[in-house]
């Protein structure tokens, strides 16, 4: 039940809402909504009016029909384990929780895909799946938590996207609700739906457009082989390079991460892997038919040797295999083991450009008197800078908040992004005028404005600036005899 | 406007002309013409090399037509990135030139390389049999600025791989054919030319056991770049390429052999030229005739896509034939009416047998006597009403190609 004093409007709202989505389903009450107020990016906290968890599409109709009505924004929610704040709520809003729509709805290995709704873990389509031999792609470091619809809100990628491509190759098709109410399909099962590509729009839209509550996925067959390389290096110069190599060798392999020292060291404490404790660390897998893979990681490791690697180890076994991107995946983890408070920063750079680029970063961090560690995907040029702080120390994370702003604007100098694959969301709304025109911002906010015309759904993502569409009436304000309590805007 | 000429017979899209052409030389000229366009509330469609001008529905009207042949530069190859970015009205066989002399390719091959412009290919979304493998334009561009029918200029995407800043901007254009920006330059992502290359080639599969193969063919786990089943004349074969390092194309295509063996099929490991002469007769059987459509469907329905589509389009259209990608579930087939009654009604009955299986039939050229009597697109999609809102935000007096488009737009 929503507190007592709760405003007229709220208590009205959730009513209705519970009558759609049942009361156990519309949380309205401060415990329950305080679990709600941020995602994986834990400050900025804001408290939402309500959070309702419809069960299925008609569900979600209806609360978007409600939120309408009353003049009420929505932000839609997977797991919540975003890093920029994309599902943190706006003031006043409903948040849309998708978590009780997982179910798994089709599954077609003839044509390679599954259909399932929005709150399917990413893990969980691969283990409906790979008992007969197929997987699903993208594999965001979260993939155990995150959910199928926040992954088409935010173009997930993952270490193997590198060969393998994002979510947005991934996806044949998605339901989506539109602020009308209305339920549309875009793509399909066959290749090549005539008329406009509505679905690459959609995907990475980070919960701006509308409310995805089906979504069809490309399956693909287990490679035959995957072979894992791990190699050290004097320093990130050499690594640097080994990468640049490889690539230039004509090697696409699936995966390629690399780790600084001080990301070596904290993966290290967390798993107690016998890396060395100095210089840089590579991670690569190739993957595909056995001879191409046997071939290519021979080669690989060549490259890495001449390239300067001071050490290259093959895992003896899955086990081993399994417990290096272990080390990996944990770094982000395992950081909060060598300082009390960090940010995740994520920022793209081209990828010739990362032994340089790592060398500024370190000396940028010396001027702030921070320390970075790096674990990113160097293939792509993907980087993320993970700056340590101690909030405890006046002005710190101030600084340490600056240093991650200058990172980023360092990747757009050269020419890279301010995220490949954490989203705009709240946190780098403010970076998209650097990397972006106002006539480019301007564009996509048409492509905004003729999905979603009222701005309802995340409304204060993305965008730099407010903005509202064209030809369309203002916000809603409440009037004061309903703002009062006197009245109702059903 | 500057540079403007009056236009001839040879401007006109699919018979409607134009009163003048416009050819800017450079993207500022572009962003000027567009201008122009606005303030006389101009309708202006773009060409590139006109490969595929028959691509959907004639404009309803127009009054300008911009060529993009004189932006034909490649603005920035970063070879150790892996990406390019080329104006709009650059040939693909001319950026495949300047991109194999750092070893590597854009990985897209429709036909007509020396006509086929970047932007006409991502605007028409064309591709070749290497979509197997790499996808289509959206797959491969990472970066697009356009010139929107304000004449304001506007980028989306970047010049790196992976970038999830703002909405998809250049994935939006793909397909676009010309209505919701004049696109003036694109940035792709490339891929390294292989070391070594094989196509294999199996021949007659009865129809029925096609889908059999091509199963076991994915059960083989072999990455394949190209698989195409080519039929001509009531006959099939399969091609497959695979391009890579030489060991692995070497046992992925012993792996192939194996599988035609056990099928009882006869199984030709090409050489060079004939690989050459193989996938040439692809683009040939492609575009062999005055009617050119596209088909598509779910891969599992390749048989009734091959009886209900592919044979009875082959008995009212002669010189031609069709192409499919079993594994994609994409294709093509061509040829020349015999008698135009029979050809329509058989588009029209595959057509109706495509949608059916949630596919479509979408036509890249007919005469005028074919169009009168199948729709260029064939039903509208589901989402045709946003796609229309989408349209009026871009370009709200309906200037670019006006309808051209699914759906009038």
């Amino acid at each position: 039940m929503p507190e007592p004093h709760a405003d007229a409007t709220t208590q009205e709202l959730a009513r209705r809402m519970a009558a759609v989505v049942g009361e156990a389903n519309c949380v309205s009450d401060p415990g329950g909504l305080s679990v709600y107020e941020c995602d994986g990016l834990s400050h900025g906290r804001v408290r939402p009016r309500l959070v309702v968890l419809p069960a299925s599409t008609e569900e979600v109709v209806e609360v978007v029909r409600l939120a309408r009505a009353a003049g009420v924004p929505i932000v839609p929610r997977g797991s919540g384990t975003g890093l920029s704040g994309g599902a943190r709520p706006t003031p006043g809003c409903v948040v849309v929780a998708l978590s009780r729509m997982k179910r798994v709805l089709e599954v077609n290995l003839e044509d390679g895909w599954v259909r399932v709704e929005p709150g399917v873990i990413n893990l969980d389509v691969t283990r409906a799946v790979a008992g007969r031999g197929w997987y699903y792609a993208p594999d965001p470091s979260s993939q155990s938590i995150c959910s199928i619809g926040g992954n088409v809100a935010e173009n997930s990628g993952g270490a193997h996207c590198l060969k393998y491509g994002f979510t947005v190759n991934h996806v044949l098709a998605a339901r989506v609700v539109l602020d009308g109410g209305e339920v549309v399909d875009l793509g399909g099962a066959a290749p090549d739906t005539p008329g406009y590509d509505l679905l690459a729009a959609l995907v990475g839209s980070e919960g701006l457009l509308g409310v995805v509550t089906e979504v069809t996925l490309r399956l693909l067959r287990r490679p035959e082989a995957t072979r894992t390389v791990l190699a050290t290096f004097p320093s990130s110069d050499e690594a640097g390079a080994a990468v640049s190599g490889i690539i230039a060798a004509g090697i696409l392999p699936a995966a390629i991460e690399m780790m600084d020292t001080l990301a070596i060291q904290a993966a290290k404490a967390a798993t107690g892997l016998a890396w060395p404790d100095q210089g840089s660390l590579l991670l690569m897998d190739v993957d595909g038919p056995l001879a191409e893979v046997e071939h290519t990681a021979r080669r690989a490791i060549e490259i890495a040797r001449q390239a300067g690697a001071t050490q290259v180890s093959v895992p003896r076994d899955e086990a081993e295999r399994q417990l290096m991107w272990k080390g990996r995946k944990s770094a982000f983890a395992a950081v909060g083991r060598i300082s009390p408070n960090y940010m995740v920063e994520d920022g793209v750079i081209p990828r010739s450009e990362i032994a340089r680029v790592l060398r500024e970063i370190g000396r940028m961090a010396a001027e702030a008197g921070l320390r970075v560690a790096n674990v990113f995907h160097a293939g792509d040029g993907n980087l993320h800078p993970l700056v340590l702080y101690d909030a405890r120390n006046p002005g710190e994370e101030e600084r340490a908040s600056r240093l991650g702003g200058d990172i980023l604007r360092l990747c757009v100098k050269l020419g890279g992004s301010i995220t490949g694959e954490h989203g705009v969301g709240a946190e780098k709304a403010a970076y998209m005028a650097e990397m972006f025109t106002p006539d480019d911002l301007e564009t996509m906010a048409l492509v905004r404005c003729a999905f979603d015309p009222e701005t309802r759904f995340n409304p204060d993502k993305v965008f730099p600036t407010p903005r509202l569409c064209g030809e369309q009436p203002g916000p809603y304000r409440p009037h004061p005899a309903e703002a009062a309590g006197l009245a109702e805007r059903w | 406007m500057s540079g403007l000429r009056p236009a001839g017979p040879e401007d006109a899209i699919l018979g409607v002309a134009p009163r003048s052409v416009v050819e800017p030389a450079s993207v500022d000229e572009a962003v000027e013409a567009m201008q122009a366009c606005a303030r006389d509330r101009l309708r202006v469609a773009f060409a590139g090399g006109g490969t595929l001008l028959g691509l959907g529905a004639a404009p309803t009207g127009l009054d300008v037509l911009l060529r993009t042949r004189r932006l034909d530069r490649v603005v920035d190859h970063a070879p150790s990135d892996q990406i390019v970015v080329a104006e709009a009205g650059l040939t693909l066989d001319a950026l495949q030139r300047a991109l194999a002399q750092h070893g590597q390719r854009l990985a897209l091959d429709p036909p007509f390389g020396a006509r086929a412009t970047v932007g006409g290919i991502v605007a028409a979304n064309a591709f070749g049999p290497r979509r197997t493998r790499f996808g289509t334009a959206r797959d491969l561009i990472i970066g697009v600025t356009l010139v929107r029918a304000d004449g304001v200029r506007a980028t989306g995407g970047g010049r790196v791989v992976k970038n999830v800043a703002g909405f998809d901007l250049p994935r939006l254009l793909v397909g676009s054919l010309g209505t919701l920006g004049l696109i003036v330059t694109v940035t792709f992502r490339l891929h390294p030319l292989p070391e070594a290359a094989a196509t294999l080639v199996l021949s007659r599969p009865a129809a029925s056991k096609v889908r059999a193969l091509v199963r076991s063919l994915r059960d083989a786990q072999v990455e394949p770049t190209s698989t195409l089943l080519l039929a001509e004349g009531g006959a099939l074969r399969l091609g497959v390429r695979f391009e890579g390092f030489g060991p692995g194309v070497r046992q992925q295509g012993e792996r192939l052999a194996a599988l035609a063996s056990a099928a009882g099929l006869a199984c030709e490991w090409l050489d060079e030229a004939g690989a050459a002469s193989f996938w040439a007769r692809h683009d040939a059987v492609r575009t062999g005739g005055p009617v050119r459509v596209r088909l598509a469907a779910p891969p599992s329905a390749l048989e009734p896509v091959l009886r209900d589509a592919v044979a009875p389009l082959g008995e009212a259209l002669s010189g031609g034939g069709a192409v499919l990608d079993p594994l994609v579930g994409c294709g093509f087939a061509s040829g020349a009416p015999a008698d135009a009654a029979a050809a329509v009604a058989r588009l029209l009955s595959a057509r109706q047998a495509l949608v059916a299986l949630g596919g479509s039939l979408v036509l890249e050229a007919a005469p005028p006597e074919v169009r009168a009597r199948v729709d260029a697109w064939g039903p509208p999609p589901p989402a045709l009403d946003l796609m229309r809102r989408l349209k009026a935000r871009l370009d709200p007096e309906g200037r670019l190609a006006p309808g051209r488009f699914v759906g009038g737009i």
